[in-house]
């Protein structure tokens, strides 16, 4: 099924034979093509889509008859409900990619309750709003067939349950797993990364290990009677759910950045101070976005917040994100990012999912005690830094120097080449930053030499 | 219908999988209830603690 002329399709809406997302007139539409019209007409008739909509599970949407009679290629033309900011499993923290998981499996049982079930089970299908997941694919829901098992099991393994085991096991985060599979991480691979004493438990060995061994069988061709019954995959969904739940640990308070604030600055004076000098920066800024860059346990991301802004909170440190997700601060979106290092553009063409850089471009950028840890931990010089941060502010940018007398700064500096701190003073970052932006103000944090800068781009 | 439906390859391992689960989970679900209506038996009468 091909678009009309006129319509610019979505670069990522291709996969689904049922229907694509595409742009007209700046606004995002989803065509449901015929092929799709019983499933369809079951989601809306069934009572499912009320009953989604109405708990904020599914995105609402609106049926364009207007439009739809413009394109007889389309069964209907739905407009959802626009998404503000779009983050993917890259970029999300081992509870936020449980809360998702979830979501789809509660999403599996309720659509069951409808005679209909998931035909895939993707992150890419859930997106953050006011901090909670919202599934985003209307044409999703299949028409259920109990004889059938869940057609999107593996998918919701690879995507969902694996990382999730991984980092259940290993520690770490769950969103370099995404990044390197953005398809899921097959079972194989999986079961070779969990350690030996993961077969000691049962879920891990149900779905990880004998699906390492089995799932990737192909049984040649023709249609199986599988004699599958509704109750059997109610119990496996809400087998998946049981564990899905236990898999997120609670970070620990260990992790390089948590309680960054709490032990290791130079102490609670400077931290109030500091605040004092961002809120009168911030009250000059007006509103809009907010993005703050090495966010870390999300002080200045709360008071951010607390101005009404929509926030996006990255941080290297998934963490630091996991935690400040757990606080469940609905204006806040927290990221596990790198800056070094930002999400790049993905899939097919490279233009599936764009990059970090332009996806979350705001009206203000906060970078506190971050220049230093790029200019001195990572090698970046000042210049770069400053390009790095104008890609990504619309108009404003409140961003702290840190002198390389600086404890902090030393220690960063400490075995590295001398010949990195050449250049790295304040005259220097203020001539780098004000090629792109206009300094406004500057003040020092009372008893440090650290400096708070408001800055405001120059427009071309 | 179903070639409609599988527009992702799902495996059909992974339909194996989720029988021989499904059949588990299913064996484990039986056992439960069995070992509650012995335990009930026995503590017929009795108040739960």
């Amino acid at each position: 099924m091909t678009a009309a002329a006129d319509i610019l399709m979505h670069p990522a809406s291709f996969r689904d034979p049922a229907g694509f997302v595409f742009l007209l007139d700046g606004r995002l539409y989803r065509q449901v093509n015929p092929c799709y019209a019983g499933s369809y007409d079951r989601l809306m008739q069934s009572g499912l889509y009320d009953a989604l909509t109405r708990d904020g599970l599914l995105i609402p949407h609106s049926e364009e008859q207007a439009l739809t009679a413009r394109y007889p290629d389309a069964y209907r033309i739905l407009q959802p409900r626009p998404v503000d900011r779009l983050s993917y499993a890259a970029e999300w923290s081992p509870a936020q990619l449980r809360d998702a998981a979830l979501l789809t499996l509660r999403l599996q049982s309720l659509a069951m309750d409808h005679g209909m079930s998931l035909k895939d089970a993707i992150p890419n299908n859930v997106q953050f709003i006011d901090g909670k997941p919202v599934f985003l694919d209307t044409l999703s829901f299949g028409r259920y067939d109990p004889s059938e098992p869940w057609i999107a099991y593996r998918q919701f393994c690879e995507n969902f349950l694996f990382p999730l085991y991984i980092h259940f096991y290993a520690r770490t985060g769950t969103h370099p797993f995404a990044a390197a599979w953005p398809e899921g991480v097959p079972a194989a691979t999986a079961g070779r990364l969990l350690p030996w004493r993961s077969r000691w438990n049962a879920g891990a060995w149900l779905h990880v290990h004998l699906q390492a061994r089995i799932g990737g069988r192909q049984s040649g061709g023709g249609q199986h009677r599988h004699n599958f019954s509704a109750a059997k995959l109610l119990r496996l969904v809400e087998h998946l759910r049981t564990l899905t739940e236990r898999l997120a640990m609670p970070a620990a308070g260990d992790s390089a950045w948590s309680r960054y604030y709490d032990e290791t600055v130079p102490g609670e004076d400077y931290i109030r101070d500091k605040e004092r000098i961002f809120r009168r920066f911030l009250d000059r800024t007006g509103s809009g976005v907010a993005l703050d860059l090495g966010c870390n346990d999300g002080w200045f991301a709360r008071i951010l917040a607390e101005h009404g802004r929509p926030v996006i909170a990255v941080d290297a440190d998934w963490q630091c994100v996991d935690r400040l997700y757990r606080k469940g601060i609905s204006a806040i979106l927290p990221l596990c990012v790198d800056l070094a290092n930002p999400t790049p553009a993905c899939g097919f063409r490279n233009a599936e999912r764009a990059a970090f850089t332009d996806r979350m471009r705001s009206d203000l950028v906060v970078a506190l005690a971050l220049v230093h840890h790029l200019a001195l931990g990572r090698n970046i010089p000042l210049p770069l830094i400053a390009d790095g941060f104008q890609q990504l502010t619309r108009r404003h940018l409140i961003v702290e120097f840190v002198p390389a007398t600086d404890r902090k700064a030393m220690q960063l500096a400490a075995r590295k080449d001398p010949a990195l701190l050449e250049g790295y003073d304040s005259g220097n970052f203020e001539a780098a930053f004000g090629r792109y932006f206009r300094l406004d103000e500057r003040e020092t944090v009372a008893g440090t030499e650290r400096v708070l800068y408001l800055m405001t781009k120059r427009q071309p | 219908m179903n070639g409609l439906l599988l527009y992702i390859d799902p495996g059909s391992g992974s339909y194996l999988v989720q029988v021989i689960i499904a059949a588990i989970l299913g064996g484990a679900f039986w056992i439960k209830k069995f070992w509650r209506r012995i335990r009930s038996f026995f503590t017929r009468g009795k108040k739960e603690p």
